[in-house]
């Protein structure tokens, strides 16, 4: 049965109606029109539809919408929000880190929750806080570099 | 743990385009704004391979204009004219020459009216950065945005039609000898793997990749092809297997089909090597498949350098490697540490 929910998302409350056993992701991009995160494969196994729920990284595909109530939701468009594209995201075109551009906003925020907690991440813990994100384009190499830029560019921003 | 260190390696050469007498062509449209703004309209489609990058640098660099000024309209059956699938690393070798071919002829157009303009022999003129400049001094005379102006206020001509034929001839029928693809790309790669004698577990350490790029058109593109190439290689020799039982697949999801993650890819280090090839766009061709091929081979080659057996199947899964040291041994064949 259809019930109605109230979500925070990238801090609004935003108002929706759906079923219980709707998946996050279906809410986020069918009713929300938040269409950044992306579901490719609906099973948690491939990282491109992932979010952050209270500040850590999960996959949408596997929350139940009931379950996002109450917490703080941020997707890859609230990282642009001010029209300026956060430093992960512009190095991740600077050095080359896009290529089909699928994996990208999953593994964007994967990048973006690690660098909240760890600003200054070796190549080894961006390696494994992008492991559950699959890239079938880049060989990752490109990736870990934009987040290693990224990090730099905000270490000296705030220093 | 005993692990042991080995280094292979393996080397390719491979058919670019679709040789063979199949049909292999390319073709596009461009057309030039009264401002100077440019529309290429490419049938090449692009998921992931960076062929839209191509073009637009192919078109800017063959009008002299800036890559900003062009926009791509791409793979659009209701705009633009057919350019065949974006495989067989076909799309910059063959795409790129009918976008070149194209450009040509609008620049033609641009300095065909920057002559009449200019009262100037089109022969001293010359496109370079927006500018029509004279031939020689490179100076600049007049904008191509102006020329183009003029071209539409006198109702001419500001767009063009390119067209490039790859298609080869086919190899002899009797005796399949023949030259069957219009070029080849050349690749080498070294792995260095670290072989766990005990639990079979192969980890690639490093890998270096040297490919024919003919021209890097775009270095950094160029770059992510072959890492990427590589790693479809390195998820090809070591994780990927794909199984029919009764023909129902067992591998159906993400779960149970590896493909490699950040972590189980090393650093991949890009050697481009150019040797320009007179039948690509500025001397460029294809780079993608390339480097995936002589990934399997450089690490079979590292594992047989370990521990000196040759394995014979992928995907190498650790129980195989370990089934294979276990036999080795029990013929007397394994060297132990």
């Amino acid at each position: 049965m259809r019930q109605r929910y109230a979500l925070r998302v990238n801090g609004e409350t935003r108002e929706t109606e759906a079923e219980p056993h709707e998946s996050l992701l279906d809410v986020l991009r069918e009713n929300l029109r938040l269409t950044g995160s992306k579901k490719g494969c609906n099973e948690a196994e491939c990282g491109s539809c992932t979010v952050l729920l209270n500040g850590r990284p999960v996959v949408s595909c596997l929350v139940l919408v009931p379950d996002a109530v109450g917490r703080d939701i941020v997707t890859i468009e609230a990282l642009a929000g001010d029209g300026t594209p956060h430093p992960v995201q512009r190095q991740m075109v600077e050095q080359g880190g896009v290529q089909c551009g699928y994996c990208t906003p999953g593994m964007i925020m994967s990048a973006y929750a690690l660098l909240q907690e760890n600003p200054h991440p070796t190549d080894e813990e961006i390696r494994f806080a992008i492991s559950g994100n699959i890239c079938r384009c880049t060989g990752y190499g490109k990736i870990v570099k934009a987040v290693r830029a990224a990090a730099e560019e905000v270490g000296r921003a705030a220093s | 743990m005993a692990t042991r260190k080995g280094l292979g390696i393996g080397s390719m050469y491979y058919g670019i385009g679709y040789g063979f007498s199949r049909a292999d062509i390319g073709s596009a449209e461009i057309e030039m704004a009264e401002d100077g703004t440019t529309t290429v309209y490419s049938g090449a489609c692009d998921m992931g391979q960076g062929v839209m990058t191509v073009v637009t640098q192919v078109a800017a660099e063959e009008l002299g204009i800036e890559p900003d000024q062009i926009r791509v309209v791409a793979a659009d059956t209701g705009s633009t004219p057919d350019a065949g699938p974006t495989s067989g690393s076909r799309a910059t070798f063959v795409q790129g020459v009918a976008v070149q071919n194209a450009a040509q002829e609008l620049r033609g157009q641009i300095l065909d009216m920057a002559s009449r303009m200019l009262e100037c022999p089109k022969e001293n003129l010359h496109v370079r950065r927006g500018e029509v400049c004279e031939t020689g001094t490179d100076r600049p005379l007049v904008s191509v945005g102006k020329v183009a102006h003029q071209l539409h206020f006198h109702g001419r001509r500001a767009a063009a039609w390119g067209w490039h034929d790859n298609t080869t001839q086919d190899v002899d029928p009797e005796t399949s000898q023949g030259d069957a693809y219009a070029t080849y790309g050349w690749a080498t790669q070294l792995a260095e793997v670290e072989v766990d004698t005990e639990t079979g577990r192969i980890r690639l350490t490093k890998l270096v990749s040297a490919t024919d790029a003919g021209k890097a058109i775009n270095p950094v593109a160029v770059e992510g092809q072959i890492e990427g190439g590589a790693t479809m290689g390195l998820g090809y020799a070591l994780y990927e297997q794909h199984i029919l039982e009764n023909g129902v697949p067992r591998t159906a999801s993400l779960a149970f089909y590896l493909v490699p993650t950040s972590m189980d890819v090393p650093d991949i280090e890009c050697e481009i090597v150019e040797v320009p090839d007179p039948r690509g766009p500025f001397g460029a061709k294809g780079v993608a498949e390339p480097a995936t091929i002589p990934t399997t081979p450089a690490i079979l080659n590292a594992i047989y350098d370990a521990i000196g057996i040759r394995i014979t199947e992928t995907p190498i899964t650790p129980e195989r490697v370990f089934f294979a040291i276990q036999e080795a041994r029990a013929r007397g064949e394994f060297e132990e540490d």
